[in-house]
């Protein structure tokens, strides 16, 4: 019998097969609640979004009540998808091939030539297919059951060990967004952000705000919590330091950084002066989409200049500004290694092991005892997903 | 039992505004269970005016999920009866007759649930909305409350402090909008910042595009006199929200006449068919099919006379009645012709009914 590789709790394929991938689109991301944006996303009514749960494409509009509702994206007549990407201030919602038209509550209100082609049909008989939304720490949430179970006891016990933060209260600063496509599979990219034992080796040199002895972490049913303290010599200068005006609720006590991953593929990085969602949104099974968006204090221009030139002013010399192998940063080589970006050297050993997949001699043979926990741990709940 | 009444002692008397008094009742130990009720129900007392027995029902504005004792409270109407009975004569030690709680107009609140209420009251309407809001905030760690709150001017908003001092205490989970039809330009206290106007179309509109929903499961409650619930309800439905997520209860039944005085029939023709005889009977203005056959001792059932318990319920066969409070019947029933004799009033010249 061949003897089946594993992650090492998932086997190589997990990584690598389109019918692995079919599986974990149809039983986890069809059935589970779906990161879809932020609530300032869909403002008014008649706004709407589309977004992607496993093979469902779900669209939530908003309505005159400024009630979210959300339903599955295609036409009741021949399943066509009614709506594209995004759009605004909808008085109806119209599918592009035959024109029948839904009002906001997702009923059919009206069939081109109904008289002649459909003089049986009754309009109120039909409605498009409910889904379900939800709004929970500022992000919309999707699930394709208009049934599901509510978004709270989702996120049950998860609130408490994430950031005093109130999303609401922050602004989105458009020129942070960050998309990439990293050609990993979605799981390298979660396990990658759950590592603990890399933060210490991989970002020596770029993540050394943070004491990674001191990290606290664990999971809270499928959902996976983490928070470390800031290094003695961050902390002693973080207000020269940190990137951004403070974030008004984070308070001494909460100093550090809370970066829990959420099931089954979002992930929260939330500092003392940003905010930022990170949705990792599988494409195939050797592709990812990254999508980062963050959010920070409200401040003025002059506020945001002031403290980033204070902070890119002191930083080299309390913190240091070498690479992991002690070279000068340099944007312009071809080697990720030589950024000093965090974001980058993860991308680049993503899709580093991602590539080692297919060689007949990869297996993973050890990992370690604690900080590499987290792998073992998620992909042990992946397992227990698609064997359910 | 639905229709039972007992003594409960008025342990406490105050006045949240001049015009109003809370009564607190001393539940005794051995009736906790059968005074235990949801917020947004109602009690029924009974009481001898002038040698006639009446009986009105009053929402308690108490919680009942915390250690508050029952309590309700009473606005005086002008020349109203029993609310001027009630100002003038209650005394502390005094023991009282009532009905066990009861109404389908209440919340039945999930301690984990994740939920958004909109309330909605006018004048003596907030008791049972206070109750509901109260045990919102209290039970339910993860909902948020949105409350429109319509009075006459600074003077009669009853709970006016207290409703403040839980929005100081829960910033993030209540929200309160007071508006004012007839605002008093000085008072005691500053001039009036708040809305001015009564909660129409417009202001509803207003306050609902203003306090989007965190939570995207959402409730409406709504108390106030028929014309306000009827703008109120409507203009939800209008705006999109389906109409089994609206819970309205209507107050002031029988003290305030005057919404729907107009199109009540004088003298109008009742034709009755109960216990096997045929009653034929004029109905006065004023009266209500059930002290129309009361006063003729065709022995009609009936108990709590507040249009709670539906005792009284009898079908229509032929004509129209007005009925103030009809919570005894749910809206399939009053589509099936069902009607309760105590609160029915005749709409149409004609009137016949069967029990």
């Amino acid at each position: 019998m061949k003897e089946s590789r594993a992650m090492p709790i998932l086997p190589v394929e997990a990584y690598t097969s389109q019918e692995w991938f079919d599986k974990e689109q149809e039983i986890i991301f069809g059935n589970s609640w779906q990161f879809a944006g932020l609530v300032e996303d869909i403002q008014d009514p008649g706004d709407y979004i589309t977004v992607q749960c496993g093979y469902q494409n779900l669209l939530v509009v908003k309505g005159r009540d400024q009630r979210l509702r959300a339903f599955h994206n295609l036409c009741r007549h021949r399943g066509t998808q009614l709506l594209r990407a995004v759009g605004k201030k909808q008085k109806a919602l119209t599918c592009p091939y035959h024109d029948w038209t839904y009002d906001l509550s997702g009923q059919l209100v009206s069939v081109p030539q109904k008289e002649t082609e459909f003089p049986n049909l009754e309009l109120d008989q039909i409605c498009l297919h409910k889904a379900s939304v939800d709004i929970w720490r500022g992000m919309l949430w999707v699930h394709p059951n208009p049934d599901a179970e509510s978004i709270a006891r989702w996120f049950e016990g998860v609130q408490e060990h994430l950031g005093p933060h109130d999303p609401l209260r922050l602004v989105e600063y458009p020129d942070s967004r960050y998309e990439k496509l990293i050609k990993a599979n979605w799981k390298i990219v979660a396990e990658n952000f759950m590592d603990v034992y890399h933060l210490a080796h991989l970002h020596s040199n770029t993540l050394n705000m943070y004491d990674h002895s001191k990290a606290e972490y664990g999971f809270i049913g499928d959902h996976y919590v983490f928070w470390e303290p800031h290094a003695k010599k961050y902390g002693e200068n973080l207000d020269k330091l940190m990137p951004f005006k403070r974030i008004a609720e984070m308070t001494d006590e909460y100093l550090g950084a809370f970066v829990p991953w959420l099931f089954p593929n979002f992930g929260l990085s939330e500092t003392e002066s940003s905010w930022s969602t990170f949705h990792a949104i599988p494409l195939s099974p050797q592709e990812t989409k990254v999508i980062i968006r963050s959010k920070l204090e409200p401040m003025s221009n002059w506020e945001f200049t002031k403290q980033q030139w204070k902070s890119g002013m002191s930083w080299h010399g309390i913190m240091g500004g070498e690479t992991k192998y002690g070279k000068k940063p340099d944007l312009s080589s071809e080697d990720p290694m030589d950024w000093n970006d965090f974001m980058e050297e993860d991308v680049y050993v993503c899709e580093q092991q991602q590539k080692s997949l297919k060689n007949p001699l990869f297996n993973v043979s050890r990992t370690a005892k604690n900080g590499e926990s987290t792998v073992r741990n998620f992909q042990t709940i992946v397992k227990r997903w698609i064997e359910n | 039992m639905s229709g039972q009444f007992y003594k409960l002692q008025i342990v406490g008397l105050e006045n949240p505004i001049e015009t109003a008094t809370s009564i607190t009742l001393d539940v005794p130990t051995n009736l906790y269970q059968t005074f235990s009720f949801y917020p947004g129900q109602h009690i029924v007392l009974k009481l001898m005016i002038d040698g006639k027995e009446v009986r009105r029902s009053y929402s308690m504005n108490s919680c009942p999920y915390n250690d508050e004792a029952l309590q309700v409270t009473v606005k005086r109407v002008e020349n109203g009866l029993v609310s001027n009975y009630i100002g003038d004569n209650f005394r502390v030690g005094d023991s009282i007759e009532v009905m066990v709680p009861q109404g389908r107009f209440f919340a039945n609140i999930d301690p984990h649930g994740y939920k958004t209420y909109f309330l909605f009251a006018a004048g003596s309407g907030i008791t049972p909305i206070f109750s509901i809001l109260k045990s919102v905030l209290y039970t339910s760690p993860q909902s948020t409350v949105n409350l429109f709150y319509g009075n006459a001017n600074q003077d009669t908003i009853i709970f006016y402090d207290a409703l403040a001092d839980l929005e100081s205490k829960y910033p993030d989970r209540l929200n309160i909008i007071h508006t004012l039809s007839n605002p008093k330009v000085w008072t005691t206290w500053t001039q009036w910042k708040g809305r001015k106007g009564r909660i129409n179309a417009e202001s509803v509109e207003h306050f609902i595009t203003n306090h989007p929903p965190l939570a995207q499961n959402t409730e409406y409650y709504i108390c106030g006199p028929g014309a306000m619930n009827n703008t109120v309800r409507e203009t939800l439905i209008n705006l999109g929200v389906p109409q089994d997520l609206i819970h309205v209860e209507q107050f002031g039944a029988l003290d305030d006449e005057s919404d729907e005085e107009g199109t009540i029939i004088d003298n109008a023709n009742l034709t009755a068919k109960l216990d096997g005889k045929t009653f034929r009977l004029k109905i006065p203005k004023g009266k209500t099919i059930l002290q129309v056959l009361k006063e003729e001792n065709a022995d009609p059932p009936y108990s709590c006379e507040s249009g709670v318990c539906g005792t009284c319920r009898t079908k229509i066969v032929m004509g129209d009645v007005s009925m103030k409070v009809c919570l005894a019947l749910d809206d399939d029933e009053i589509k099936s012709g069902m009607i309760l004799a105590c609160q029915a009033r005749p709409l149409t010249e004609h009137i016949e009914i069967e029990y």
